[in-house]
């Protein structure tokens, strides 16, 4: 079972069928968490096919040591819900401290659009 | 105890298989025409098989012994008559058996709760191979709970008044063929066919008949996969003798095969008991520290293991395992391998950094600990010859470009900028044919720059032979550049200078320069400030002849007077399409004002020098000639068309002040914006 970080940030954890020289991955029974604070959800996902150049790192799980994790699972809703929350108070500083550099003359380019240069 | 040893036996023999012996002596008898000839089974049960399919509905009952709840067991009995031909080939011969067998209660039939299992399954599953096998699995996995060696297929049989009993048969028809003769032989079959074919076992369509031999084995492969999790120190046995001819060639392509290699990796324990995939075969060459992690991450995994063999026989035997084969996962190891190969080590930042690191830090260990110094391990990469040679680029009649052609050696392998075809002299522009030489000449270059870095870190003997060649290749380079004196009717038509238009021409030779001998670099010197204007004036959408400032200062750092005097009469010189002096036009062009200060600074550095001249007549009165216009030059030009240069040297001033009055100096360093003499009251004019 691995635990698989993509370019996007999300979290996709599932049992690794295959690979390739790219670093293509299949992974089967994915499950995508979101992590939010102290508290995850898991979205079954099924099988997914990753391409190489969108995975950041790739470990293995250890199935032994799982289980014991401070972190709380809650429902898909709820950790949807509390991402959506996080989301936007994170916009809301972003826009302020935008708001605040532009009023001292400097521009700060958006980290999202740095990312595909 | 017993228990776990019982245990253990029996997944030995589902790994390995019995032996012949103790197959013969565990299985009734009707058992044995299977064994004996695989082949003719197969083919037999093809044809029973065939001939039964064709009355599915009033047959089978029969064959199977009571006809109880047909309707339900019709479909159940249908489907796998229509989809899994290497089940059919056993359920054809179980088949024959059956009816020789006496029907056994349902609870006999085995352990009930496989039974009860099987049944909770929606048929519609059975429809898709992988969820069948996990059926599979699940009774494996029951089986491990209740013990059940040793297991009597004659008991799976028959009967099957219930649904499930198909399902039983199947099962039956699975633990035969896993007494077969052990999977020695799969490992042979391994390098059978392509990985595809062989990765995804469940239920290949194969209708060829020697496949079909291969097809039963491939199967207890997987399923050993599937179900066991750790790995046994057992050697496997060889092939079996019964084994017709077909795999024997096999196994000869394969090659010699030591017995305490392949299978057992390929079980390696994990922690939770299933496949660990990170065990490559033998034919990966790891590094040692790599390869001493994992066999005793085996280790601890075999001991943790024969602690606790319940864990093989984890409820959620995953049948998904091992979808990759060992042949796959070797590939992708080589591949990976060869990308990793280079001749050029030192090029590698990563594969330095980490062995500095890691002799820093044995040279640390060794100061505190006081051990010998040990030799950092190196990675030697197996070699992987890539022999295969491959068009890089393939052109594609018609096409407008060029196709990058990725094999596996060079998965995504950049379309090169140069042509490898011989297309130079097709008509192109000026334009276009400059720009094939810089991109040859440009890889010369690199080629050049590889060598000397070679050298320097290569030993001192073979540095005299080394520079021998690299000079040799300069020379080739500059050759090629075709650097001569051209009127400037002809500038558009000189190579060279076509060359410095494009940005990447000046990068060439500014890259260039630094290897060249002094004639040959104070030889473009001259040819460039000759045809300053025309540089310049090419330069003003690209302004990249900055580029070459540095370099040339360089050079003019290292010129003796007289040809200092040479090149400062290039620009004095005046040009006959335009009354301004190349001078003056220079003082508005960044590269062109700092090659000038670049050059008065350097002569005033040498008359300030103790170092002897050794002037040609008339140079003193060309150097005073030329200070005087270029004071005069800078006082006429408005401030805002003088252009700051590169670099101001700080002698300027105390150069102006040995020919000019003081109010001029003044009036030049206030349009200069120099930074004022340190003690102006000292200034001698």
């Amino acid at each position: 079972k691995h635990l698989v970080l993509l370019r996007d940030g999300r979290t996709l954890i599932g049992y690794l069928r295959s690979i390739d020289q790219f670093a293509n991955l299949v992974l089967h029974q994915t499950v995508e968490r979101i992590h939010v604070g102290k508290k995850y959800g898991d979205i079954p996902r099924g099988i997914f096919v990753v391409r190489g150049e969108n995975v950041v790192l790739l470990g293995e799980i250890d199935l032994e040591k799982e289980s014991d994790t401070p972190l709380q699972q809650v429902s898909i809703e709820e950790i949807l819900e509390e991402q959506r929350v996080e989301q936007q108070a994170k916009q809301e500083s972003e826009k302020l401290k935008v708001q605040a550099l532009k009023e001292r003359g400097l521009s700060v380019p958006r980290a999202d659009t740095l990312d595909e240069y | 105890m017993a228990e776990e040893d019982e245990e253990l036996d029996l997944y030995n023999e589902m790994t390995f298989g019995l032996d012949r012996d103790s197959t013969e002596e565990d299985t009734t008898k009707p058992l044995m025409p299977l064994e004996m000839s695989p082949e003719l089974a197969e083919a037999a049960a093809e044809e029973t098989e065939a001939g039964e399919e064709l009355e599915p509905g009033a047959a089978e009952p029969e064959e199977l012994g009571e006809p109880q709840e047909e309707g339900g067991m019709e479909p159940e009995v249908e489907q796998f008559g229509s989809e899994l031909e290497e089940e059919e080939e056993e359920l054809g011969t179980e088949e024959q058996e059956e009816d020789q067998e006496p029907c056994e209660e349902p609870n006999d039939l085995g352990d009930p709760a496989v039974m009860r299992a099987v049944q909770s399954k929606p048929t519609l599953e059975s429809q898709d191979s992988a969820v069948l096998d996990s059926r599979i699995g699940a009774c494996w996995a029951e089986f491990g709970k209740e013990d059940m060696l040793p297991m009597d297929p004659a008991g799976w049989g028959s009967c099957p008044a219930s649904i499930p009993s198909p399902h039983g048969l199947e099962d039956k028809a699975i633990l035969q063929v896993l007494e077969r003769p052990p999977p020695s032989t799969n490992v042979a079959l391994d390098f059978l066919g392509s990985p595809m074919q062989r990765g995804y076992g469940g239920s290949p369509r194969l209708k060829r008949p020697n496949l079909r031999l291969m097809s039963p084995k491939s199967f207890p492969q997987r399923f050993l996969r599937q179900v066991t999790g750790y790995a046994s120190p057992t050697p496997f046995r060889p092939m079996s003798p019964n084994i017709s001819s077909p795999p024997q060639p096999l196994a000869m392509h394969f090659g010699p095969m030591s017995p305490s290699l392949d299978p057992t990796l390929f079980f390696s324990p994990s922690a939770s008991g299933q496949l660990n995939l990170s065990v490559p075969s033998h034919m990966t060459q790891l590094h040692p520290q790599h390869q001493r992690i994992l066999t005793q991450r085996q280790q601890q995994g075999r001991q943790a293991q024969s602690m606790s063999p319940k864990k093989l026989w984890s409820p959620k035997a995953d049948p998904y395992a091992g979808l990759m084969t060992s042949k796959e996962k070797d590939w992708v190891v080589k591949v990976e391998m060869i990308q990793l190969q280079s001749e050029n080590m030192d090029d590698d930042y990563y594969y330095q950094m980490y062995y500095h690191r890691l002799e820093r830090k044995q040279a640390e260990e060794e100061l505190l600990g006081g051990r010998n110094k040990q030799e950092p391990p190196k990675l030697v990469t197996p070699f992987i010859q890539k022999v295969e040679t491959y068009d890089s680029v393939v052109r594609i009649a018609g096409s407008l470009g060029q196709v990058a052609v990725s094999t596996c050696y060079s998965p995504r392998r950049a379309i090169d900028a140069v042509h490898h075809a011989l297309v130079e002299e097709a008509a192109g522009s000026h334009r276009l044919r400059a720009l094939h030489r810089i991109e040859k000449l440009f890889l010369q270059l690199l080629e050049v720059e590889e060598t000397q870095r070679k050298m320097s870190l290569a030993p001192e003997g073979k540095q005299p032979c080394c520079e021998e060649q690299k000079s040799q290749e300069v020379e080739r380079i500059y050759q090629v550049l075709k650097i001569r004196a051209c009127r400037s009717e002809e500038e558009a038509e000189d190579e060279f200078l076509q060359l410095l238009c494009v940005r990447k021409g000046k990068k060439l030779t500014a890259r260039l320069l630094p290897h060249l001998t002094r004639e040959q670099a104070e030889k473009i010197l001259l040819t460039i400030t000759h045809h300053l204007p025309f540089l310049m004036k090419k330069d003003m959408l690209d302004e990249s002849l900055s580029l070459l400032y540095s370099p040339l200062n360089e050079v003019v750092g290292g010129m003796t007077f007289s040809k200092l005097i040479e090149v400062l009469q290039k620009m004095t010189r005046p040009l006959p399409e335009s009354p301004e002096l190349p001078l003056a036009m220079a003082l508005k062009n960044q590269f062109g004002i700092s090659l000038l200060y670049s050059l008065l600074s350097h002569g005033e550095r040498l008359l300030s020098s103790d170092v002897p001249l050794e002037p040609r007549s008339g140079d003193f009165e060309m150097w005073t000639d030329t200070v005087f216009l270029v004071a005069r030059e800078l006082s006429q030009v408005p401030k805002t068309s003088l252009v700051e240069p590169l670099f101001l040297p700080s002698n300027l001033l105390s150069l102006f002040c040995r020919y000019l009055d003081k109010q001029t100096v003044h009036h030049l360093e206030a349009k200069m914006e120099c930074s004022p003499l340190p003690s102006e009251a000292a200034m001698p004019c």
